[in-house]
């Protein structure tokens, strides 16, 4: 076959067609700088297929043919960055979360724990200077409650902070279901739009941008796998599948949702009631090892690894309950401490009796009277009232006799005592109802009846502040001192490890970007050179025209 | 490597928020004149500078039981100081009294002046400090002496009210009435007092005149003046111990508030100086993104 008349032309046509279509890229390109997660399209123009001359003189060129539009996307990238996302979720929550932690305890400040400490301990001294006067022993009550009172509030500051995260790892599990779900909707339009052998480039950008958000939230890897079937123009047939520690979230259509619910069962003795236990929806048991959620689970359970009351381990980390659980021993130690006088006084590790509170003197006593047997600590009592000394020693007493701990001459006095004050905790922290009621009387600063002047047990109660043995820790102010230096550094560690996440992420994103972003002189370079050609195409048809006009018309037939 | 706008955009926005963190960092220790505002801004200020505001509260509070221990120790001193001066004139008038010059009228205003004295001695006994009585012991609440010169309470020299004024370092404040009006030794209540004793036996010796006895009573005045002066320098080394340990812990407060700021609080010049490095960080950031970032070929296709 040889030239035909009009083939000419339709050769510019198509560099007309061309042109337009690239036009259209360029539009579609620049409109979408901004929209997240979109990736630059380009198009895959051929010339178009040759036409065989018939005379051997080789083929004859037909144009071009744009064959496909095409994504610009590195999926290796995308990995990484989903590999990333997941310790940057992880480490930003925590690090906002300790935080808030730190408020709470408000120290350093002139406000916090140490300032209060220091104010108690500076109005008994005081009292010993003047251990009969009234308005420095009610000067000592207030400077009591007001120690009674930081625990009950930082305790349940950290209630209030937990019932929050609670809240978070549900509105997380609720996040990860529903874009879950949306993945799932994509998977099927990408697949009946590809199964005709288009490419879904728009669809895929959306869905790798929810992949992306997923992966803040918790550990997932998301790849396509081959089912090992055709599609009809001969391509292999691929799924999309995200997986959480090895089991499938999204299967193509199939998606298994999380789940949370009630824990029947508490993790640790310290929790509130009624927190979230998250597992799949079918009823395995999920392994969620970063990102967001785990994030929110590790500060509401960490209690450092601690084997939990329904036998499992807490998360290794120090979180709320963990701190509360130092709060807990802080004032178990100190009430016993100070009501009692067991403490150990040696560094023997094996705790010693010596005078406490209720080994003292009230300021009436009469010669020949007994020790007043007053607990200047005791606990909130059921209606949120101080409950007395006495009461409180029948709840111990109580307490040791339902632990097995009961009144036979093996197990004296003290012992069970002793075992009854794991009932207090920083919640129920109080002074007792005698002290509240009573202070010109019932704090005892002397070490013998009938001696309103005597501030020998008043000495011998200051003195425990500076026992090194009180806590494994040191003595009261070393207690907070550790905890907070620990919270601390943690805080530290978690800022770091963000503004590191963040550094390594912001480079991944970069380098995605720099694959897939779209930039506007590219673009325009692009729209130049497309008008360049369209112009030149038209040009081709105008000369097309002229050739033809010639051969109608002039040839005069 | 290829650069796109996105690119510019976010390395912009990132340099911009670490750049302003910085700055909010230094603005908050401008205004606050701390170093941290949390313990993870940096643990060891945090953790020293705990134990260093709870060092400065004891020291304080151990200032103010200083204060209250000399101030106490001060009333006990001048009433002791009286006492001598009580005992000082009943030697005196013994003298004289034990003089065969003296006509019956001289000897009665002698005695006259003998029982005043007997009388204050009780007074001063029971002197209060803030209603207190400071020679009580610990029953503070009771007066030490009756009327008659008898104790009024059990009293025993361990009596000892004792004050802290340092970590495990107390001071006796007090001075026990046992070891003043009796001798040094232990008394019951109802006992008589030693003290007041000797002046009774005088003034009983000047009513019925009798020289002999009252030459020997001279030397059992003089046993209590040495009495009254053993307890008087016992005291007054105690003061001096107060005060030396009260000035002790005026420096002590001086270089603990200062090692409480030099550990917490912001060097005011360094930090105006960061802020401004980092306003003109921020500024040339702001100036540099604003022309990189605006034009494009765009800007160029007329």
């Amino acid at each position: 076959m040889n030239n035909t008349t009009y083939m000419g032309m339709e050769i510019a046509l198509r560099g007309l067609y061309s042109a337009q279509r690239g036009m259209a890229n360029v539009a579609h390109n620049v409109d979408n700088v901004n929209t997240p997660g979109y990736s630059r399209q380009v198009l895959d123009q051929r010339a178009a297929r040759p036409l065989l001359v018939a005379n051997s003189a080789g083929m004859l060129g037909m144009g071009s043919d744009v064959v496909s539009v095409d994504r610009m996307r590195d999926t290796f990238l995308d990995e990484k960055y989903w590999s990333e996302a997941q310790y940057l979720g992880e480490w930003e929550v925590k690090a906002f979360i300790i935080e808030e932690m730190q408020t709470i305890y408000n120290e350093p400040s002139d406000n916090g724990y140490t300032k209060i400490i220091s104010d108690f301990y500076s109005a008994l001294q005081t009292l010993s200077t003047d251990p009969s006067s009234l308005s420095v022993r009610a000067m000592v009550k207030e400077k009591g409650i007001a120690i009674a009172k930081y625990f009950n509030s930082v305790a349940s500051h950290f209630d209030h902070l937990q019932e929050d995260l609670n809240n978070m790892v549900h509105a997380k599990v609720e996040e990860i279901n529903s874009l879950a779900d949306q993945i799932k909707e994509l998977n099927l339009q990408i697949y009946n739009y590809e199964v005709m052998g288009n490419k879904a480039n728009d669809l895929r950008d959306r869905r790798d941008y929810l992949v992306d958000k997923l992966s803040r939230l918790i550990n997932c890897n998301a790849y396509e796998v081959e089912t090992g079937l055709k599609l009809p123009n001969g391509e292999p047939e691929k799924r999309f599948v995200v997986t959480i520690s090895g089991k499938a979230l999204v299967d193509h259509a199939d998606v298994v949702h999380l789940k949370c619910e009630s824990r029947k069962q508490k993790l640790n003795f310290e929790d509130i009631e009624n927190l979230f236990e998250v597992s799949w929806a079918d009823g395995n048991k999920i392994s969620i090892k970063s990102g967001e959620l785990k994030a929110y689970l590790d500060m509401r359970d960490g209690n450092d690894g601690l084997v939990g009351l329904n036998g499992e381990k807490s998360p290794n980390c120090r979180g709320i309950p963990y701190y509360q659980r130092k709060m807990n021993e802080f004032v178990q130690v100190f009430a016993r401490t100070f009501n009692e006088g067991i403490i150990d006084v040696d560094g023997d590790g094996v705790l010693d009796k010596i005078n406490g509170h209720v080994d003292g003197y009230t300021i009436t006593s009469q010669p020949g009277d007994p020790p007043c047997g007053i607990r200047f600590f005791t606990m909130l009592g059921d209606d949120g009232k101080p409950l007395s000394s006495a009461d409180f020693e029948a709840m111990l007493l109580d307490y040791a006799a339902k632990n097995g701990i009961t009144d036979d001459p093996s197990t004296d006095y003290d012992e069970r005592i002793l075992a009854g004050y794991s009932l207090l905790t920083a919640r129920n922290f109080s002074i007792s109802f005698d002290i509240e009621d009573d202070p010109s009387n019932n704090i005892a600063a002397s070490d013998k009846p009938g001696e309103p002047g005597n501030n020998e047990n008043l000495k011998t109660l200051m003195g425990m502040r500076h026992n090194p043995y009180m806590f494994m820790e040191g003595m009261p102010e070393d207690f907070i001192k550790t905890l907070i230096s620990s919270m601390g550094v943690d805080g530290q560690q978690y800022v770091q490890s963000y503004e590191i996440q963040k550094a390594i992420l912001n480079q991944v994103d970069n380098r995605r970007q720099s694959v897939s972003g779209v930039s506007l002189n590219e673009e325009m370079v692009n729209l130049v050179k497309y008008q360049q050609i369209y112009g030149a195409a038209a040009k081709m048809i105008q000369t097309y025209s002229e050739v033809l006009d010639i051969l109608i018309n002039r040839l005069g037939v | 490597m290829r650069i796109t706008n996105n690119m510019l955009i976010n390395n912009m926005m990132l340099s911009l928020s670490n750049n302003l963190s910085r700055t909010q960092k230094y603005q908050y220790q401008l205004a606050s004149g701390k170093k941290i505002r949390l313990p993870s801004d940096d643990p060891i200020v945090a953790s020293k500078s705990l134990k260093l505001r709870t060092d400065v509260s004891e020291i304080q509070q151990f200032k103010r039981n200083t204060d209250d221990a000399i101030s106490w120790m001060d009333i006990t001193e001048s009433t002791m100081r009286q006492m001598t001066e009580i005992v000082h004139r009943m030697r005196e008038i013994t003298n004289q009294a034990a003089n065969g010059t003296n006509t019956a009228e001289d000897l009665e205003k002698i005695k006259a002046e003998a029982e005043q004295l007997r009388n204050q001695l009780i007074d001063l006994g029971n002197a209060t400090y803030a209603g207190r009585y400071i020679f009580s012991g610990f029953k503070t609440d009771k007066p030490l002496l009756d009327a008659s010169g008898n104790f009024n309470i059990d009293i025993s020299n361990s009596e000892q009210i004792k004050f802290e004024i340092g970590i495990g370092d107390d001071i006796n404040v007090n001075v026990t009435g046992s070891d003043l009006f009796n001798g040094g030794t232990d008394a019951a209540s109802g006992e008589k007092s030693k003290l007041v004793d000797v002046f009774d036996r005088v003034i009983v010796a000047m009513g019925s005149d009798d020289k002999s006895q009252l030459g020997s009573l001279l030397a059992d005045i003089d046993e209590q003046i040495d009495n009254l002066l053993r307890v008087e320098s016992g005291l007054g080394a105690r003061m001096n111990r107060v005060e030396l340990t009260a000035n002790r812990l005026d420096d002590d407060l001086v270089s603990f508030t200062n090692l409480m700021s030099k550990n917490e609080d912001v060097d005011m010049a360094e930090a105006i100086m960061n802020l401004q490095n980092e306003a003109n960080v921020y500024m040339a950031s702001l100036a540099t993104s604003a022309k990189v970032i605006q034009p494009s070929l765009v800007d160029f296709l007329k």
